[in-house]
């Protein structure tokens, strides 16, 4: 179940973008708290309370007045747009890598020409990147904690409330990745493993808004994986915030680990073409 | 037999890629694969290193079930593919040690010595080589390896006269060492010139084998008759067949030594004579070419029977 070499070479094919991703969530956090700095609280608070209509507050899963915090304001960093999809682009590629991504390239062939069990190989790829995933949280909450500690909200936030959105922010990336990697064990194209991926995205994404926006749809935001990606909700720095992690990295890294699991299986029955 | 097949299937829906295959190699020796392209050789090969779960039938590798114990198979086999993919970003010695690190019995040093005789520059990037170059990069890795068993799908494919020479050396050199190596390509010429025994694919069935110590026995006999029609003698009836005959003319194939055929023609009235060696492009072409499907009386000197057999 476990090959040094592939290790080895699974995460010097990953280093690269690895490293872009790194480099981009160590600078996002310094530059989104020093930017949202420069907006007064009172600025802030009168904009998101007073301006913007009290039914939008369902879009944004907890209450404006939460949200107008120094809590609130650092943890909407790990709902923008840089940070999500920063973690499904990683978990996409990543996974989508792991069979057809190297079918598609001709490169399985020769691998599996080697004394190698298909499930090794597999395993051992999946392993590297959920530890890269891992990394990056890592590097994110670093920053999160050292922009914080360090910035122009020194003393005005605890940094520690922030690790349980870094790590749903984790349980995305294993979700994500291993969803991948499932598809990606059925298939022979990886263009086509990352579009079936974006189709999911893009529909987890809108059966989410509109099951928040329409309470006669409001079923339909269960059948989305961002129902349980919400880390703005995990900064109450409270016990009920680790448990409320709990359900939600359970149900996320439940999914990923499951179609790793599928994916391992359906790798290691089905038929390898010829490199196309 | 290091490799044996039972009537060996694998079909994708209505398509039938190999059918009732059976095939058998003997331990240290070359054997070819030789038929057009989508004949099923690829298939044959991938299903004997475990790529592709038969439809029915078995395929054994050293005793050893290639769909059951792929892993114990592949640790038995070193199998070079049809069209060898590397990772792009590696530097060609990069890759060598990667393989060499993957698998114990693959010699670092042997895999650098192979390489240097193809004139490789192994410090190149994958991306930046030719085709030509990766093959020959993949070559160092396969032949280098250390195991009984060899698979080669067109390993000459894209290389330079001198370097198909000195694989066809390293071929030779790998069953003097004790390997047995299949061997499949679309250049009559080099498993003429390197195998030992050959069978003819066609439409996913063996059509025909061939040993090629038979076959440069055998040879075509063309004579321009000025006497009458000749009667062949008792003695040469195991080993002459009739192809073509008319009044003036007269083919005649032979599959042994020509001492008593030449003794008999001499005593015939011919006008013309010639005499040719039956090469496997003839043997080829008659199972493959449109204007010569077999079991036509074309036939060199073997009957219609499929697969057909040339020992």
């Amino acid at each position: 179940m476990w090959s040094t070499t592939i290790w080895r070479k699974t995460w010097g094919d990953q280093a690269l973008l690895g490293l872009a991703f790194a480099v981009l969530w160590a600078a996002f956090p310094w530059l989104y708290i020093g930017l949202s700095a420069q907006i007064e609280m009172n600025a802030f608070q009168d904009v998101l309370l007073r301006a913007i209509p009290e039914d939008w507050q369902k879009m944004s899963g907890v209450p404006f007045s939460e949200v107008a915090t120094h809590v609130g304001r650092v943890a909407l960093a790990f709902v923008d747009p840089v940070v999500v999809l920063t973690a499904t682009v990683w978990g996409v590629t990543r996974g989508s890598d792991a069979v057809s991504g190297q079918l598609e390239r001709g490169t399985l062939e020769m691998i599996l020409a080697q004394p190698i069990r298909r499930r090794t190989l597999y395993s051992t790829q999946a392993l590297a990147t959920i530890c890269g995933g891992l990394c990056l949280c890592t590097i994110l909450y670093a920053s999160v904690f050292t922009a914080i500690q360090f910035g122009p909200w020194a003393g005005k936030v605890d940094p520690i409330r922030f690790l349980p959105p870094a790590l749903n922010v984790f349980g995305l990336m294993v979700c994500m990745s291993g969803l991948a990697a499932g598809v990606s064990a059925c298939d022979s194209y990886r263009w086509r493993t990352i579009g079936i991926l974006c189709a999911f995205y893009i529909t987890s994404l809108l059966t989410k808004l509109v099951g928040r926006l329409s309470e006669a749809l409001s079923w339909t935001g269960y059948l989305s994986v961002f129902n349980a990606y919400e880390p703005q909700r995990l900064v109450g720095g409270e016990w009920s915030d680790w448990q409320l992690l709990l359900q939600y990295n359970g149900i996320l890294c439940g999914i990923g680990i499951t179609s790793y699991v599928i994916g391992g299986y359906i790798f290691s029955k089905r038929d390898l073409p010829a490199p196309l | 037999m290091i490799v044996s097949t039972e009537n060996l299937s694998k079909s994708y829906g209505s398509l039938c890629a190999l059918k009732d295959c059976n095939v058998a190699v003997g331990s240290g020796e070359i054997f070819g694969l030789l038929g057009p392209n989508g004949a099923g050789k690829t298939t044959l090969l991938r299903t004997l290193l475990g790529f592709i779960k038969p439809t029915s039938g078995r395929a054994f590798v050293a005793g050893l079930d290639c769909h059951l114990e792929s892993v114990q198979v592949r640790q038995n086999t070193s199998y070079l593919p049809g069209e060898a993919r590397l990772f792009r970003r590696m530097k060609g010695h990069s890759v060598l040690e990667f393989f060499a690190r993957l698998r114990g019995d693959c010699n670092r040093t042997k895999c650098f010595e192979i390489a240097e005789r193809l004139q490789l520059d192994c410090r190149r990037q994958v991306s930046r080589m030719s085709t030509g170059m990766r093959q020959k990069l993949a070559l160092s890795m396969v032949l280098a390896i250390d195991c009984p068993l060899v698979i080669l799908d067109e390993p000459t494919a894209n290389l330079d006269p001198s370097a198909r020479a000195e694989v066809l050396d390293l071929v030779l050199e790998a069953r003097s060492s004790g390997r047995t190596v299949i061997f499949s390509s679309h250049v009559l010429s080099e498993i003429e010139s390197t195998c030992d025994r050959v069978v003819i694919m066609r439409h996913g069935q063996i059509a025909h084998e061939q040993s090629i110590a038979t076959l440069r026995k055998c040879h075509r006999i063309y004579a321009q008759l000025n006497g009458p029609r000749c009667q062949i003698p008792a003695n040469l009836s195991d080993t002459i067949c009739v192809v073509k005959e008319s009044a003036s003319e007269i083919v005649l194939e032979s599959t042994d030594s020509l001492t008593l055929v030449l003794d008999w023609l001499s005593n015939l009235q011919l006008s013309e004579l010639k005499i040719e060696p039956v090469g496997l492009s003839a043997v080829y072409d008659h199972f493959h070419r449109e204007d010569n499907r077999h079991g036509t009386n074309t036939s060199l000197f073997h009957s219609a029977s499929s697969p057909q057999q040339g020992s």
